[in-house]
């Protein structure tokens, strides 16, 4: 069980964002994906979820062994695969709770009832400490950063992916926001779920600690390694890496 | 075609009264005069800036005659399912009912309860009879003949017609409504319906103006006045559905909102081969406010041309106004909404604003939002939009699972939801959302096609 990159070109708009990325995460791991605005984070992120403005020029997406690189951002999520945005789209006129209810339908044959449905939603609503009324707001519209935030990692509470593709999701949340998202994830990381976490900052690695860290630079993967990778790039910074890897090059 | 001529065997032929019952003088003498203005008028073509025209000539006039139909105790199919969730519960959920078919009433009905709390609920021709200085005080206060060939003809022509009264300091629970059908072709229908809330009193009055599949052209003429008197609360509702056939509708509408009045006032759209409509909601007195929620969708080689004022004739008046569309096919529609407020107008607070989305390639749309503003003091914001759906919001949802072509009805559903939800009536909310889905379904195809052409691109 697992997702593998395999030397992804990917390209926006006539412009190569992505040269050549390599990346695995299995099932019942948590990654971080590190690097500065521009890096090509979220490209990656939109690719593994099939956004069609992104196009792959080269290499795959492999998830649990299938190559799903043309595969329809639909097919992916039932397959298993969430990506947590950045920026959620506003979807209004349809509450986060019809929302999740579609949600989680389009991944069964039967429609689920709606005494269980109802009950699922408030286990998870109540775990990750999130208001009741909260539910029946349109999905996203008037939402703080916070709440959209909230709202996303109540989503990926109740579809129960194998693996999760966090899009910064730590960005805009105070402290308190951010320790909630944390434990959020943290409660539903497992033997069951593998998570990518995708992150400018390394504030939000206080309260997940990955095993496996990777930087990513102008649109490669450039160094990799265990927690301690973080700790360094905390130390040191980006330019420091940076500085690195060009020295590296020359050489 | 010789226009100046049209309509005037046909309309005069069908003036609907019993020629021995009379009619009272003043009554004929605004009739003549509208005639009058109507033998003078030509048939409009409407231009506005830009490409929008809305032209009859593809509309045979001389071949449309105002027909006349016998009364029936049960209603007509079209009429029944429309109608059908106040039915299904028996007609004790309703507190009155009009039917008109063609130029004739063929069903009235109204609630023992509120005829003795003094609501009057009849045809128009029988109230000019029956409560003469009522209709008298109120008819055509707003409206004019001058308004054009159509408007002087329904003022002309009108037959059958609807007329609603509700005494002062009086609350009616029950919805009064009342329907304008048109279930064949060839038939010109000349509608007038006035409608007076007294004082202090409350309301839910809902309009329905319904057409048949019909094989053939039609035409729909309309006059609506509503007056609310001051203090008065009234829910007022304007379902149009003219059906796949050649219906043509060009009516007016006003209301008329006296002080510390309100009227929420609902007009919807789903049908009709050509429509165009002015409606007008007037705050003339202190204290008057008003909500205007509209939704239209049009499909097909339909055509919409609306135009709303929001007009503020006295101070410390609000308004409210918010219109959503959606356009499939090869349809036209154009909002134009004006906010015209007066000299005396100060201290109001008023906003409009309107959005429309296009769903298919072929569809073409316009949503103008204006201003006049005539005095200082008054807070007035409009705005507009006329977009697609937004492949960002697809891609959303669909990277939580749900296909395409259910993400896009579910986004074009939500699009309508915020004004189904204003609609403030349960009974006509289901049926909005109803036909919406099933236009929504029979366009699933081309709206996919769209969807998807835009997604490769």
């Amino acid at each position: 069980m697992s997702l593998q990159i395999e030397n992804l070109h990917v390209r926006i708009e006539e412009r190569e964002i992505l040269h050549g990325v390599n990346l695995k995460v299995e099932k019942g791991e948590t990654h971080a994906l590190m690097g500065p605005n521009g890096s090509g984070k979220s490209t990656l992120a939109n690719t593994i979820m099939g956004n069609p403005n992104y196009e792959v020029t080269e290499g795959r997406v492999l998830f649990n062994g299938e190559d799903i690189t043309a595969a329809d951002p639909d097919e992916r999520a039932r397959a298993g695969l969430f990506l947590a945005f950045q920026y959620p789209a506003t979807i209004p006129g349809v509450s986060v709770a019809n929302f999740l209810r579609l949600a989680v339908n389009a991944r069964r044959e039967e429609p689920i009832k709606v005494k269980d449905f109802g009950k699922i939603l408030r286990e998870n609503v109540d775990l990750l400490r999130i208001d009741r009324e909260f539910v029946s707001r349109y999905l996203n519209e008037g939402f703080s950063g916070g709440e959209k935030k909230r709202a996303e990692i109540l989503q990926l509470a109740m579809l129960k992916p194998e693996i999760a593709v966090l899009d910064e999701t730590d960005s805009g949340l105070d402290i308190d926001a951010l320790r909630i998202v944390s434990d959020g994830v943290n409660a539903l990381s497992g033997p069951d779920m593998g998570s990518l976490i995708i992150t400018h900052y390394t504030r939000i690695l206080n309260y997940v600690r990955p095993q496996f860290v990777h930087i990513m630079l102008d649109g490669r993967v450039v160094r990799e390694g265990g927690p301690e990778l973080a700790d360094e790039l905390e130390e040191k910074g980006y330019d420091f890496i940076r500085e690195e890897v060009a020295a590296a090059d020359a050489r | 075609m010789p226009a100046d001529t049209h309509g005037r065997s046909a309309g005069r032929s069908a003036t609907g009264r019993a020629p021995d019952r009379g009619s009272p003088t003043w009554l004929d003498e605004r009739r003549a005069e509208a005639l009058a203005a109507y033998d003078a008028e030509p048939v409009p073509t409407w231009r506005r800036s830009g490409f929008w025209t809305t032209s009859l000539r593809k509309l045979d006039l001389d071949a449309l005659e105002a027909r006349r139909y016998e009364a029936v105790e049960e209603l007509p199919p079209t009429v029944a399912a429309a109608l059908g969730h106040s039915t299904d519960d028996g007609a004790a959920r309703l507190g009155a009912l009009i039917v008109q078919r063609g130029a004739s009433t063929i069903h009235t009905m109204l609630d023992p309860e509120l005829a003795e709390q003094g609501v009057i609920v009849c045809p128009l021709e029988q109230a000019v009879d029956e409560h003469p200085d009522l209709v008298r005080e109120h008819y055509m206060g707003r409206l004019s003949h001058a308004e054009g060939k159509f408007a002087a003809a329904t003022a002309a022509f009108w037959t059958g017609g609807a007329f609603i009264h509700v005494p002062a300091d009086v609350k009616v629970e029950l919805p009064i409504q009342t329907v304008y059908l048109i279930d064949e072709p060839g038939v010109v229908q000349y509608a007038h319906t006035l409608a007076v809330v007294g004082e202090h009193s409350e309301c839910a009055i809902r309009e329905y103006c319904l057409g048949a599949a019909i094989d053939g052209q039609a035409l729909h003429a309309g006059a609506f006045e509503l007056y609310a008197r001051p203090g008065s609360n009234v829910k007022l509702a304007h379902f149009h559905d003219w059906g796949p056939g050649e219906i043509y509708d060009i009516s007016t509408k006003r209301v008329e909102i006296a002080r510390d009045a309100h009227v929420g006032w609902v007009p919807i759209h789903l049908g009709g081969r050509l429509v165009k409509q002015v409606l007008d909601i007037v705050t003339a007195e202190r204290g008057s406010a008003m909500r205007h929620t509209g939704l239209y969708f049009t499909e097909g080689d339909e055509h919409l041309d609306l135009f709303t004022t929001d007009r503020k004739e006295a101070g410390h008046t609000t308004g409210d106004t918010i219109w959503k569309g959606a356009l499939t096919g090869a349809s036209r529609a154009s909002y134009e909404g004006l906010i015209h407020i007066l000299p005396d107008a100060q201290e109001t607070h008023t906003y409009l604003q309107t959005h429309q989305m296009l769903l298919s390639q072929k569809a073409k749309g316009d949503a103008i939002p204006s201003l006049i503003v005539e005095t200082d003091n008054v807070s007035a914001s409009h705005g507009g939009t006329v977009g697609e759906l937004d492949e960002d919001q697809i891609f959303y949802m669909t990277s939580r699972g749900i296909p395409r072509a259910e993400a896009v009805r579910v986004l074009v559903e939500g699009y309508f939801e915020e004004v189904v939800q204003r609609l403030g009536d349960p009974e006509l909310a289901a049926l909005v959302r109803g036909r919406i889905a099933e236009k929504l379904e029979a366009a699933r195809d081309q709206v996919q096609e769209f969807i998807g052409e835009r997604a490769e691109t």
